[in-house]
């Protein structure tokens, strides 16, 4: 196939974040997808329908999940023969998901497909110790009572104990705030930016609930209607009283407020052809147009492990022939306001540019008022795979509202030192 | 025929209700009913019960109100009527013979009900009577949802009484599915339910009532093949159980399902003797 077609974002539906052990403390993973992917075929009308395929993801999950997103299609009311999988790019699975629904329409292998992600900080795999489970695989795979009773012999009660996962870099050892700290130090990022970063994503997401925005794109569950982590009312006086949590000595300038709290929740976003969007009486919000994803070497200290979408970014753009500011919004991911700050600081460092991007000139500057219009991870929560299709969504009905043409750059940084971007143009 | 509506200020607690219903068993006679409804406005319901009972029963644990679940919240207003002094039948020992169940619309969990149980008809039986209960919940003057169980009051029967309509043949052929029920299910879904009937809960409860061991849950049995046959329930439906044999804990049984016409038909085997039918289920959406 050497021809390929524009793939569509049609519409998406998320559940509310809620907050870690909050009302979702006893939904799986899975009931929250099937949560999701319900809400969004039923305001599609597609229920019975046979898609191309749904992919979707957790971060956190347990090992009897291996059909994750297979599973919640057969407890939707998606026909049956839907085919699905499951993707695990760590807080870029959501948008991985897209792209490669986008992708496989795009060459044709697919008329339609559903990405989307969830994740549950609540509903939580327990572990025992790896020792007590190396003994326990040992004492299983025994085969004559004498070696079982040796093998159970070889358990300590100093054994026991559970696990649960942590948000933790099995390289490093190091939370994912402590990393970050580093990177919010190396740029300079200040406390009270970060802050007033966090305070503009509260109160752009009450704004966007208040106008009703978010009435097509979320679905009501477990007696949740609004983002749970939302707080309408707060103020840079109560964002800066809150004690530091990440990084040491005077430099901390990371608190509960300017981080992304853990959360539960579930996206998923509709994506067709031309075609097919137009014999299912939908109409394109917005076109999907490129994806790119990039890694960064956070193992060595050679770069911050949230980093990888400062290098995704610009070459993707070299490859659409845009510049930075040639887009009408961004959407980028805030894991942590100072890595919003990181990455847009970097894109304006000539230094950074040339001798890391390989840039003549730096990227350059963005207009603010563009950034997280309707609030993002700061404020709503970041159910870690959830996030992709949150800002898809958003992304594509905010661009439809712009206008043809209109331009929209989403960026998602993510565990392991990795990135996920992608532009979508409005319809 | 006009029925007086009692209306109970809340929700009763069942334990002390089936216990009193067990020590006031003996000398209960008569064959008409009370006309009498017992009513319990705003019933809320508790989103932790509601998550472990869809979880044990295999709905998605979500806002939908599975369509066997008012029924278990009129189980206590069910059991205050039966253990009125004046009720005729005995409560230990009723066998749930069938049920129908019909959602006119999908219920939300934040929806508050008010639920109505009416004792029917008492009827000859080939193997002693049975009694017709109605259970309603509407939501603000709506009825939303609504079932109608028949149970058999073992005893001296009546040998020309008529049939009732027999269940459809469960489907033959592979199993659908294979099911292997634990010998707590019964102590889980009490736990879940409110029902702690004790010939559920253990061999030895069970004895003292009679039964060689511990039974399932037929309510139980009935909302997990409705999970199990999938969304259909959730919506406007209407489905029937035929309770005809119990299923002894621990036990595996077979999930068989077949259609017939509109009608989803679906039931419970025994695993080693597969002509067994426990429960035969139909769902018509």
């Amino acid at each position: 196939m050497t021809t390929t077609r524009r793939a569509a974002v049609l519409g998406g539906n998320r559940i509310p974040f809620a907050r870690q052990f909050g009302p979702y403390a006893e939904a799986s993973n899975q009931d929250m997808l099937t949560a999701a992917l319900e809400g969004l075929v039923a305001r599609h009308g597609i229920a019975g329908e046979r898609l191309g395929e749904v992919v979707a993801g957790a971060v956190i999950k347990h090992s009897r999940d291996f059909n994750l997103t297979r599973e919640a299609v057969l407890g939707s009311s998606l026909a049956p023969d839907t085919p699905a999988y499951d993707v695990q790019q760590a807080c870029g699975t959501g948008l991985e998901a897209a792209i490669l629904v986008a992708n496989k329409i795009a060459l044709g292998q697919a008329d339609s497909g559903i990405a989307g992600g969830v994740d549950s900080a609540s509903d939580a795999p327990i572990v025992v110790p790896e020792k007590l489970r190396r003994k326990l695989l040992r004492l299983s795979r025994a085969k004559t009572p004498a070696d079982r009773a040796r093998a159970a012999l070889t358990m300590r009660p100093t054994d026991l104990g559970i696990q649960v996962p942590a948000n933790t870099e099995p390289r490093t050892g190091m939370s994912m705030g402590e990393h970050m700290a580093v990177t919010a130090e190396r740029w300079g990022v200040t406390r009270e930016a970060q802050d007033q970063l966090a305070l503009a994503s509260h109160h752009h997401l009450a704004a966007a609930y208040e106008r009703g925005f978010f009435d097509d794109l979320m679905t009501p569950y477990l007696g949740l209607s609004r983002d749970q982590n939302l707080r309408a009312d707060t103020t840079l006086e109560k964002l800066a009283s809150l004690r530091t949590v990440f990084g040491r000595g005077e430099n901390a300038t990371m608190t509960a407020g300017n981080s992304t709290p853990l959360t539960d929740g579930a996206s998923a976003v509709l994506l067709g052809s031309e075609d097919w969007a137009a014999a299912h009486g939908l109409k394109p919000l917005a076109w999907f147009v490129d994806g790119e994803t990039a890694a960064v070497d956070y193992v060595s200290g050679d770069e911050g492990l949230l980093m990888a979408p400062a290098y995704a970014v610009p070459r993707m753009l070299a490859r659409q022939g845009l510049a930075l500011q040639d887009f009408d919004l961004y959407e980028i991911h805030e894991a942590f306001a100072s890595t919003v700050l990181s990455t847009l600081t970097a894109w304006e460092d000539e230094d950074f540019c040339r001798e890391r991007l390989g840039l003549d000139a730096p990227l350059g500057a963005i207009d603010r008022d563009k950034l997280n219009i309707t609030g993002s991870s700061l404020a709503a929560g970041h159910p870690f795979a959830a996030t992709g299709g949150r800002i898809l969504a958003t992304l594509a009905k905010l661009l439809q509202e712009k206008g043809s043409g209109s331009r929209g750059l989403v960026s998602i940084c993510a565990a392991g030192g990795q990135g996920v971007v992608a532009i979508l143009e409005a319809a | 025929m006009t029925v007086a509506v009692e209306t109970l200020p809340s929700l009763p607690a069942t334990a002390p209700l089936l216990t009193r219903a067990v020590l006031t068993a003996r000398g209960r006679r008569g064959s008409e009913v009370p006309d009498r409804t017992l009513r319990v406005e705003d019933v809320r319901i508790d989103r932790h019960r509601l998550a472990a009972y869809q979880r044990l029963t295999g709905y998605a644990v979500s806002d939908t109100v599975p369509q066997p679940y008012p029924w278990v919240l009129a189980f206590p207003v069910q059991t205050a009527l039966m253990a009125r002094p004046d009720f005729p039948l005995a409560l230990p020992g009723l066998v749930h013979l069938e049920n129908r169940l019909t959602t006119h619309r999908a219920m939300d969990a934040a929806e508050p009900l008010t639920l109505d149980v009416t004792a029917g008809a008492i009827t000859p039986h080939r193997r002693g009577r049975t009694l017709d209960v109605r259970l309603e919940a509407r939501v603000s003057g709506e009825l939303v949802w609504e079932c109608d169980s028949v149970y058999l009051a073992r005893g001296s029967g009546t040998e020309d009484a008529a049939r009732g309509e027999s269940p459809p043949a469960l489907p033959d052929g592979p199993p659908a599915g294979v099911w292997r029920l634990a010998d707590d299910l019964g102590r889980r879904y009490a736990a879940a339910s409110g029902d702690v009937n004790p010939i559920h809960l253990h061999p030895l409860t069970a004895r003292a009532m009679g039964f060689p061991r511990h039974i399932a849950h037929g309510m139980w049995t009935y909302a997990r093949v409705l999970a199990a046959l999938g969304r259909g329930s959730l919506g406007p439906s209407t489905s029937r159980v035929w309770f005809t044999k119990p299923v002894f804990l621990p036990s595996t049984v077979e999930l068989v399902r077949g259609r017939d016409g509109d009608t989803l038909v679906a039931g419970l085997r025994s695993r080693t003797e597969p002509h067994t039918a426990h429960v035969v289920v139909s769902l018509s959406a």
